[in-house]
């Protein structure tokens, strides 16, 4: 983008005053923590999904979580590529300037650079399972999510929204992929908490993000870091995460037929008044 | 990752030598193949180990500056990782390499990122102005299935034997700083490994896994699933790699699979470093040639 030189940029590198704020701040946050009703960790939030709203992708899906996390997802079908082989799958993850809670980071900033091509490679990593790409040979297929706003259990709303635009771009897939993030507060022993909020994922211990098959009932992605302990705290948490997929499921597969009602009455309209000009 | 190219009948021989738990090497499938783990290789460095765990060949050389800390940290220091994986193969070199290069390096930073892996408290020198940087840089040699797994035993030998000198910042009544470094040249500060975890790669074959896949092996898995275990057997990450999908039995025994042989990589890896840190200076070197 061009330089701006009329309007007064700040500083090259700026810091949040919260980060000098001291003490205050943090109790009034403990406070607010510990006075709220503590929720149910198996709750899931409240999820609203919507295939086709973007006219110049082939196809889209927006997800939105009770907790904030707003995704909007555009995907294509396949397009020729130059190298030969099966079909590739291009995943593209990106954070708007004002997603996050903190300071605007700078767009073109490293960390951020690379913050995204990981969740870019873990949304990939999601997604190829589920997509037959060897019916694409010699073909690309690419996908791009952008977070409008993070309020947790980002990267799980991602692969949802993105399986969801890809389905509705008409590509075969062998199921959807839905993702579902866990954590686990830092107190001794607390237990895990489906779809954490942001505040909530900051302060955990440990962090999970799991995408399920679940007609297959086949796990596509696991990314999870922290200190969980034993295996068996890893494979409850498992457990938790995978029953919250299953949930979430008949809730993508209504958005995706309520889009494809919407399209067949949309064509059906468009060919009816075509018919009557042409008459 | 450097492929090889394996015809149908290779593949279906794999697989059901494994099934029966018979690897191509006459292994079973929880066993690793013999490694070799030597500290001290690089002497410009402050910490340096080369592992070699059958044709897979790491050399890792620490590196510890004074830098400030971070802003949300003030009274810590930090780890930074770089891999470097171009020497490798012709298909490596350049984007391919870079990409498998920081997708290792990310890796690690989600396996360091858990507060109790490395003590960095007592990498602070003065709280946010001076603290130690420890810059990791891993070098791919040459790769031959399972990096993941050799990388991370070569960066907790590297990490035991990194020596970091002791330094005070004093400051005069005009604000300019010195810095003080003790006279004795073995007064270092060494840091403590027991939390830092060992990373077990579990791959997918048929219906079994196998930990330490060859290339071949793992050109005929379709996922694996990369699990770090300390040495108390408690898991910090887990991530899973590859085209195919995972049961979630799979998982789980996996899991399972990846502790045991986790503690027992620890407890192996730890008798070594103690003997040949007990060899002191009259340990033969064996270094690049041997």
């Amino acid at each position: 983008m061009p330089l701006d030189h009329r309007r007064l940029r700040g500083p090259e590198e700026s810091q949040p005053p919260a980060l000098w704020a001291g003490t205050a701040a943090e109790d009034e946050e403990d406070e607010e923590g510990a006075g709220a009703v503590p929720r149910d960790p198996c709750a899931l939030r409240p999820l609203f999904a919507r295939a086709g709203l973007l006219s110049q992708a082939q196809g889209s899906a927006y997800v939105e979580l009770g907790s904030g996390t707003k995704v909007l997802c555009a995907a294509w079908g396949p397009r020729e590529a130059a190298e030969p082989g099966p079909g590739r799958l291009l995943c593209e993850f990106r954070r708007a300037p004002f997603a996050g809670r903190g300071a605007r980071g700078r767009p073109g900033a490293a960390a951020e650079r690379e913050a995204e091509r990981e969740a870019a490679a873990a949304l990939r990593e999601a997604l190829e399972p589920a997509v037959r790409l060897g019916r694409y040979p010699r073909a690309r297929l690419a996908v791009s999510a952008l977070l409008l706003q993070d309020g947790g259990s980002a990267l799980a709303a991602a692969v949802s929204a993105a399986a969801l635009a890809l389905a509705d771009a008409g590509v075969e897939m062998y199921d959807l992929a839905v993702g579902c993030a866990l954590c686990r507060p830092p107190a001794p022993a607390a237990s895990w908490m489906l779809q954490p909020a942001e505040p909530e994922e900051r302060r955990a211990a440990a962090r999970l993000t799991l995408a399920l098959l679940p007609a297959l009932n086949q796990v596509s992605a696991v990314l999870g870091g922290g200190r969980g302990g034993p295996p068996e705290d890893w494979a409850q948490a498992l457990r938790l995460g995978l029953d919250g997929c299953h949930r979430q499921y008949p809730v993508l597969r209504q958005s995706l037929l309520r889009a494809a009602q919407r399209r067949d009455a949309a064509a059906a309209a468009g060919a009816a008044a075509a018919a009557a000009t042409s008459a | 990752m450097a492929s090889v190219v394996l015809s149908e009948a290779e593949k279906l021989y794999i697989v059901h030598g494994v099934q029966e738990d018979l690897r191509v090497d006459g292994r079973g499938c929880e066993d690793y193949r013999c490694a070799e783990v030597e500290t001290d290789v690089v002497s410009n460095t402050s910490g340096s180990a080369r592992v070699k765990l059958g044709e897979t060949d790491i050399l890792v050389g620490i590196k510890a500056e004074m830098g400030t800390p971070k802003l949300e940290k003030p009274d810590e220091g930090y780890l930074e990782f770089f891999v470097d994986c171009s020497s490798n193969s012709p298909e490596l070199e350049g984007r391919g390499g870079e990409e498998l290069g920081t997708d290792i390096a990310n890796t690690l930073y989600r396996v360091f990122s858990c507060e109790n892996t490395v003590d960095l408290k007592s990498l602070c020198i003065n709280p946010k102005e001076h603290c130690w940087v420890l810059y990791v840089d891993v070098l791919l040699l040459e790769c031959g299935g399972n990096i993941f797994d050799a990388i991370s035993i070569a960066v907790k030998a590297a990490l035991f034997n990194t020596r970091i000198p002791k330094v005070r910042v004093l400051e005069d009544e005009e604000g300019t700083k010195e810095i003080e470094l003790s006279d004795d040249p073995y007064d270092c500060i060494r840091l403590n490994v027991d939390e830092v975890p060992c990373i077990v790669t579990l791959s997918k074959i048929g219906y079994r896994h196998v930990v330490d896949a060859t290339l071949q092996e793992e050109a005929c898995s379709l996922a694996s699933l990369l699990i770090s275990v300390t040495s108390k057997g408690a898991i910090t990450s887990l991530k899973k790699v590859g085209k195919g999908s995972l049961d979630p039995e799979s998982i789980f025994e996996m899991m399972e699979t990846g502790q045991r042989v986790g503690k027992s990589l620890h407890t192996a890896l730890q008798k070594i470093l103690d003997e040949e840190e007990s060899l002191g200076t009259s340990r033969p070197k064996v270094g690049f040639l041997g």
